[in-house]
């Protein structure tokens, strides 16, 4: 049996689909989250110089999607066999584009230029990126086979996070998207964990 | 035998590890390469309106490192355990990010800025990535374990990029790194695909 040790900040952020898999996968993990102060003595120690990082078995492993990837596997949400997990990939990949953006809205400190991010991700990117992955999901709301695969619950924290950004109905005539959301949102363990996390800024 | 056929534009970008996974796992695929009305005809059938996209077996997949991720699967190049296709994954995050951050470069139409950024590229963003990628590589030359992965070939892929961009002798004093680009390129399947292979602009 393996241990999990996730560090993060005190958020959501990067790490929350990783929280979210361990939750729907059942697995126990360690939910170390710092404060700023103890940032920099931690920094140098980690892989790429940023967090989440998640050590197992004495590896540290850095990269928020390869965690999360690396989370499904054992959690079996990872998709059957290579073609499904590449598909899940695929959609994860595409989910990751739109959250650097609301990322980068997130934190731009010009609120004028914020103002343009924010316009730009409501206006576009998100009706974009919502018409294709539509597409993408099936009617029982799975973007993969049957059954939920990590790509779902990241579709589902991408949009909680962009929806947080860019108030609005986002799902409204988007019946298989919608049922994505229902499926996650009601997983045992997912259910749990939005339930009870902590409650953040970010 | 699943039948692979992958289609780019007419260039290397974000095809070409696909390209050389295929070379080095010796794996027959159908080198499909489009441009102008052709891609005009073909964006609306792919799943995110983006080129490469792989059809496996009548499935489509698309975003690169998803196709990356499975041929390598395929050629038996992605890790040999979880944790390890975990450290390859983590590699080829690790690029995507300093590939985000020299899209503005790739972009700049004003020459003078350009330079500048070309400047800035040279004297701190790839020295300080190559620093963190130099103590991830072992003494042998492997991102991962102790043979050839996805995630060398990948770093080797990225370099053409850069070098594509800026002449210069980029990982001068990286020997780990070094011999990295030593091992893909002397890879049978890879050598001879570097020999063969279209000369591009891109």
């Amino acid at each position: 049996m393996s241990s999990y040790k996730l560090t993060y900040f005190n958020g959501r952020g990067r790490a929350e689909t990783t929280r979210l898999l361990f939750a729907a996968g059942g697995i126990k993990y360690e939910d170390v989250r710092i404060e700023g102060a103890q940032w920099p003595a931690l920094k140098p120690n980690t892989p790429f110089g940023h967090l989440p990082i998640l050590e197992v078995d004495g590896v540290t492993l850095s990269e928020s999607a390869t965690i999360a990837r690396f989370v499904a596997k054992r959690a079996g949400l990872a998709g059957e066999g290579d073609v499904q997990q590449a598909r899940a990939d695929m959609v994860v990949d595409a989910v990751r584009d739109v959250f650097g953006k609301v990322a980068a809205a997130f934190f731009e400190k010009d609120e004028t230029k914020k103002g343009e991010l924010i316009k730009e991700l409501a206006e576009n990117t998100l009706p974009t990126f919502l018409n294709n992955v539509e597409k993408l999901a099936n009617p029982s709301g799975y973007f993969v086979g049957d059954s939920l695969t990590w790509s779902d619950i990241e579709f589902y924290y991408v949009l909680e996070a962009a929806g947080g950004m860019c108030p609005g109905d986002h799902l409204k005539d988007k019946p298989n998207l919608t049922k994505v959301v229902t499926n996650v949102k009601t997983n045992p363990g997912i259910a749990k964990w939005l339930e009870e996390r902590p409650q953040t800024t970010f | 035998m699943p039948s692979y056929k992958l289609t780019y534009f007419k260039g290397k970008g974000r095809a070409e590890l696909a390209r050389l996974l295929f070379a080095a796992g010796g794996i027959e695929y159908e080198d499909v390469r489009v441009e102008g009305e052709q891609w005009a005809e073909l964006k609306p059938k792919t799943p995110m309106g983006q080129l490469p996209i792989l059809e496996v077996d009548g499935t489509m997949i698309c975003q690169g490192k998803a196709i990356g991720r499975l041929i390598a699967k395929e050629a038996g190049m992605a890790g040999k355990t979880h944790l390890n296709q975990a450290r390859a994954d983590m590699i080829c995050d690790g690029l995507d990010d300093l590939g985000m951050k020299l899209m503005p470069l790739f972009t700049e139409k004003d020459e003078n800025k350009k330079e500048e950024m070309k400047k800035e590229m040279t004297e701190k963003t790839l020295p300080s990535f190559f620093d963190l990628f130099e103590k991830l590589a072992s003494a042998e030359g492997y991102f991962v374990g102790d043979s050839l992965t996805w995630a060398d070939v990948n770093f080797f892929a990225f370099l053409g990029v850069i070098s594509g961009f800026n002449q210069g002798d980029h990982l001068q004093g990286y020997v780990n790194l070094n011999k990295v680009m030593g091992n893909v390129s002397s890879n049978p399947g890879i050598a001879k695909w570097l020999k063969e292979r279209p000369v591009t602009q891109f």
